[in-house]
């Protein structure tokens, strides 16, 4: 009969890993069954490859819908890694033995069939697969040795673990003692409360995968598995479970189509507070422990805080060598105080704390983020088979020099260099499928050819490009595709448009043809100019600023005509929109009215202008058009210098002849909306308004001055009170001296001027 | 212990609980401490002997807090109790130096007149004049009496004290010594010697510590109680400990009513009613838990020589109102919304409100 030694384990903690590396090396199994998904055993070639650098995970997707995916993560100081890495260097048959996740899959996809909100978020069981399944009492279920520890006093499990295995001794004796407990603590819980069905059907897969070793022939088989689970998974005691009843628990349940691969994760992952969790509190601390597990107590406690105090100063905190060894010397006191053997990264936060902080608890958060829990981001051999949009993905990464880090970073890029061009480009087509490895930022100064991004990679992101993977092999196919499916489903102009700006920045040609071709289309099939209008400003900006980034004339010269066509539309179509229409709809137009004046102004192009003017002359004329949008073409107008003072004078009196008190106002809203310095000092056309006040009858007053109040209430307030006191008297008629040019000190300014612009003086004449 | 004096020191009110501590010891105790570390804790934080006597706890919150204190002090390093005022600061510092030293009478007390000879030494000028500069003619400071002793002494308010003079501290605490150039010698540290400083960070006319001085000492902040339970027996506790010192008729007063005055303090301190609600605006002062004592002790005294022997709602209403109302024009408008909106709508609570409303006017 074949011996079977069950090692139940702390998930993450690197006394487990140290010890059970001992207890294996003393037991050499043949055969080491660990609690994993099996669809993954291909992969365990790769972990002994020199590229693979924990934090990792194993990233197990359907493989129709890569969304639903479960993450399945190692440290360094993971047991279950340290088995692994154990199994190939001594050439002993390793294997997974986890109920396949095929299964869950299959059940999850069933549901999300019936319940389609479900899949945008994985749900707890995806998140965490390697902790025991969630359960009425969490706290034992998922960590059952803290809940231990925690019973025993000590805040943090891994310390507990510590003293319990390394003052005892023999390791061997501590697996035996925690089946022990572990017998204890089920027996209870169980009799509470019986184990969720998916929790079963995972400890009957897990036999079963140890009876078929068996069958093999194998002699020493070593179980790695949570210490939870340890208890049932003992064949050879007396009340095992039969084989039958297994049997039954994992008939006929369906089966997805998976897939599997090694990807980078990172340790503030694996910590709890991050909810993609692995159930573990400080990370960062456990790496620490893992690193200098050979040094003494105290090496490991000085080393640590020194650490933290460097940490401090990189912040440009202060943290002196002296604090250090003033914190050491108090975290000693304070676990000798308690009567502990050794300094626990409680005494140590205690410690930093007291000594750093000065109370202040941002300084412990800035150590727990940077430090206890960290942010650093393993590494996968290049040799695991990925998809080959990843290949892609990771390629132009390499090849750009691109740094993939979980840290934010700044990145500004220079977009007249050629690689930062690509750079830039490669952001902004992954940004297209909805993987922001970089959110844009505003840039430091002018100029239209410097991008600043924020970069930070999070393993997740792993998972999108797979997924999508079904746009193209490559990552400049899969975004192009992603355009494409995205305009079919466009709504509307404005989104069309939008769209288009976006592609133009990910330098992709193909769909942005197919895009321009769909809004021309567009363009001509809609009927609503408000549509256009709305379009038109984000056109009028790709056309002036796209081309500094593409190459590719032809799509600039396509867009033209487009902008063309749309314009000419809305100069067409605004007069008769402009008619007849409601207050509300007058204040939208109003907004579209200067959007599209300043969309002009930016094509500066001559025949826009007229024709634009001329629309504005049309609004002004007709009756039926909303008194507020006449009011704002008038003003348009005026700034065009398009109409005299006087002559815009004579347009308000007419204005306020209305005997409608609210077209009066209304007219009076879209003209000086915004611009009181107008009626500051154009005395011409502050008299005409100021007369209509004097000459208003008191009801009507009434009537206007909220209206009238709006507008003004639009000015800046050192133009009101200048208004006002003109009002009131003071600076009537106190109009500046009339200004009288002096062509000789005028001519002595425009010589300088030219010398300026390189060239020589002139007799230029003084207008 | 029978005696005229208006309030005993820790040493002589908890005399007894001292010595059973002493005498159970086994730890190791630091030189010239008077028990070991651990000892000092139980003190604090209350628990049992070896042989069975009861302590009662003085420090109602995070036992953590209280060990770091300690062990900062049996490392050598200054301690700094820093926080809120009400919070108990000086409370822990007097308790510490009473079981570590068994005095806690060597204060310096900080102002904003403070001197460096009250820090230091100062000269008796009759002396100076007819002996010279000579140890006689010295006056020693608390500080001079701790080192040479090897004892703990208390600096309270270090934030009040002029920031020139809170630097004088700075060669004492990392030299342990200090220089008397006069007389050409110094006083160097018995070993025991140390220094615990209390300090606000909010309020008015503090100077901030010097960033050299502050890394000389360890700080721990004392924060507000964190629920109410714990408030609640540090309040009744206090009261009954005072009512025994100042002979009040009746000193143990109704927890219900205890409970009332600590949730009005925490609800307009947190600005949040207990049940988390509602909200409230919150007065210009710190209502700390340190004055719902007083407002509870006044109350007791008031029901003891006026009123009926048991406490009453009225009797807390004057107290209560003198603790709110720190500014006679905001505070009062905000103590009003409190008793318009939510204690007038509390069950039970209707005599609370008819109190403080005839109070308020």
């Amino acid at each position: 009969m074949s011996t079977l030694k069950i090692f139940g384990i702390r998930h993450h903690g690197p006394g487990s890993a140290q010890s059970l590396r001992n207890a294996l090396a003393t037991y050499s199994p043949d055969c080491i069954l660990i609690e994993g998904p099996p669809e993954a055993d291909a992969l365990l070639t790769h972990v002994a490859d020199a590229g693979m650098k924990p934090p990792i995970a194993l990233l197990l997707y359907a493989k129709d819908t890569p969304k639903h995916a479960s993450f399945y993560p190692f440290a360094a100081f993971s047991p279950e890694w340290q088995a692994l890495q154990y199994g190939v260097e001594q050439n002993v048959k390793t294997q997974f033995m986890d109920l396949p996740v095929a299964f869950r899959f299959a059940a999850d996809l069933a549901e999300s069939a019936e319940e389609p909100a479900k899949t945008e978020e994985p749900s707890a069981e995806d998140v965490d697969p390697l902790a025991p399944t969630e359960a009425p009492v969490p706290t034992v279920r998922q960590d059952p040795l803290s809940w231990l520890a925690h019973a025993a006093g000590y805040t943090d499990g891994e310390r507990w673990w510590e003293q319990l295995v390394e003052e005892r001794g023999a390791d061997e004796d501590v697996f035996a003692a925690i089946f022990e407990a572990m017998s204890a603590l089920r027996e209870v819980a169980d009799a509470d409360m019986p184990p969720e069905i998916w929790e079963q059907r995972r400890e009957a897969y897990m036999r079963k995968t140890i009876r078929a070793a068996r069958k093999q022939g194998f002699a020493r088989i070593a179980v790695v598995c949570g210490a939870w689970h340890a208890p049932v998974l003992q064949l050879d005691s007396g009340n095992a479970p039969k084989i039958q009843d297994d049997n039954a628990l994992l008939k006929g349940l369906p089966k997805a189509k998976v897939a599997a691969t090694w990807i980078p994760w990172t340790t503030s992952r694996l910590s709890r507070a991050s909810g993609y969790g692995a159930g573990i509190n400080s990370p960062g601390w456990y790496s620490h422990l893992w690193r200098y597990q050979d040094s003494g107590n105290l090496t490991l406690a000085s080393r640590w805080l020194t650490r933290v105090a460097r940490l401090l100063r990189a912040e440009g905190l202060d943290a002196s060598s002296a604090q250090v060894i003033d914190g050491v010397r108090l975290a000693q006191t304070l676990s000798a105080m308690r009567g502990r053997a050794t300094i626990g990264i409680d005494a140590l936060d205690e410690a930093a704390y007291a000594v750093f902080a000065n109370g202040n608890p941002k300084v412990l958060q800035l150590i727990s983020a940077k430090l206890t829990i960290g942010n650093r981001l393993g590494t996968v051999s290049s040799a695991v088979p990925t998809t080959p949009l990843q290949k892609d993905v990771a390629a132009s990464q390499k090849r750009l020099r691109m740094q993939v880090s979980a840290t934010h970073k700044e990145l500004v890029l220079d977009l007249r260099k050629p690689n930062d061009l690509a750079r830039s480009q490669l952001l902004h087509r992954l940004r297209l499928l909805n993987i922001h490895w970089g959110a844009t930022q505003q840039s430091r100064g002018k100029g239209t050819f410097k991008e600043t991004w924020m970069l930070g990679w999070q393993p997740e992101f792993e998972v999108q490009v797979i997924e999508a993977g079904r746009y193209g092999q490559t990552l400049a196919q899969a975004s192009g595709a992603f355009v494409v499916e995205k305009s079919n489903a466009a709504q509307n102009l404005a989104e069309l448009t939008a769209l288009l700006d976006d592609t133009l920045l990910a330098d992709l040609p193909d769909a942005t043809e197919l895009l321009v071709q769909r809004i021309r289309d567009r363009a001509a099939q809609d009927a609503d100019v408000q549509h256009l209008m709305q379009a038109l400003p984000s056109l009028a900006h790709v056309l002036r600023y796209g081309n500094v980034r593409t190459q590719h004339q032809a799509d600039v010269a396509a867009l033209e005509t487009v902008v063309n066509g749309i314009f000419t539309r809305i100069c067409i179509g605004l007069p008769n929109a402009c008619r007849s229409i409601a207050d509300d709809a007058a204040e939208t137009l109003f907004l579209h009215l200067q959007q599209i004046h300043s969309a002009v102004k930016l094509l500066q192009n001559e025949q826009h202008l007229v024709q634009w003017l001329a629309t504005l002359d049309q609004l002004c004329a007709i009756d039926s058009v909303h008194a507020l949008l006449q009011g704002r073409a008038t003003k348009i107008l005026f700034d065009e210098a398009q109409r005299t003072s006087p002559e815009v004078a004579h347009q308000l009196g007419l204005a306020l002849s209305d005997p409608e008190i609210t077209r009066v106002t209304a007219w009076l809203d879209g003209f000086f909306k915004n611009s009181g310095i107008l009626l500051m000092h154009d005395d011409v056309l502050f008299d005409v308004l100021d007369s209509w006040f004097e000459t208003i009858s008191e009801d009507k007053f009434q009537h206007a001055l909220p209206l009238i109040r709006r507008t003004f209430s639009s000015f800046e307030t050192g133009e009101r009170h200048n208004i006002g006191r003109k009002a009131s008297g003071q600076q009537r008629k106190t109009q500046q001296p009339k200004f009288e040019l002096d062509p000789t000190r005028g001519q002595r300014v425009l010589d300088h001027i030219a010398v300026l612009l390189g060239q020589m003086p002139a007799a230029t004449e003084v207008a | 212990m029978s005696t005229t004096q208006l309030r005993l020191s820790a040493e002589e009110q908890f005399a007894h609980e001292l010595d059973a501590l002493k005498a159970a010891d086994d730890g190791i105790r630091p030189r010239n401490w008077q028990m070991s570390p651990q000892s000092v804790v139980t003190y604090l934080m209350g628990g049992e002997t070896k042989n069975g006597v009861k302590i009662s706890p003085k420090y109602i919150g995070n036992q953590r807090l209280i060990e770091i204190a300690v062990a900062t002090l049996a490392t050598d390093r200054a301690l700094l109790l820093y926080g809120v005022p009400g919070t108990g600061k000086s409370w822990v510092s007097e308790h510490l130096a009473a079981a570590i030293s068994g005095n806690s009478g060597l204060i310096v007390q900080g102002t904003a007149g403070t001197s460096e000879e009250a820090i230091r030494y100062a000269w008796n000028y009759a002396k100076l004049l007819s002996q010279g500069p000579t140890r006689e003619a010295m006056v020693e400071s608390p500080l001079m009496w701790a080192m040479q002793e090897g004892k703990t002494m208390r600096i309270e308010e270090l934030t009040r004290i002029p920031s020139d003079v809170q630097d004088t501290l700075i060669t004492i605490l990392s030299e342990k010594a200090l220089p008397l150039p006069e007389l050409r010698s110094q006083v160097n540290a018995e070993k025991g010697f140390n220094v615990i400083a209390t300090a606000n960070n909010k309020d008015k006319g503090v100077n901030e510590l010097s960033s050299a001085l502050k890394r000389r000492f360890n700080t721990v902040v004392l924060p507000p109680p964190a629920t109410m339970d714990e408030e609640v027996s540090i309040v009744q506790q206090r009261v009954v400990s005072l009512g025994q010192s100042l002979e009040l008729p009746n000193p143990t007063p109704a927890l219900q009513e205890v409970r009332r005055v600590v949730t009005v303090f925490r609800e307009l301190r947190n600005g949040l009613t207990e049940d988390g609600s509602s909200k409230l605006k919150s007065p210009s002062g710190t209502l700390s838990t340190a004055e719902a004592i007083s407002v509870v002790n006044h109350g007791l005294t008031m029901a003891g020589y006026f009123g009926g022997g048991d406490l009453q709602a009225a009797d807390l209403a004057a107290g209560l109102l003198g603790a709110v109302v720190k500014d006679p024009v905001q505070d009062k408008v905000i103590w009003e919304e409190y008793l318009e909106t939510i204690v007038r709508e509390r069950d039970g609570w209707q005599d609370v409100y008819r109190a403080c409303r005839e109070l308020v006017g």
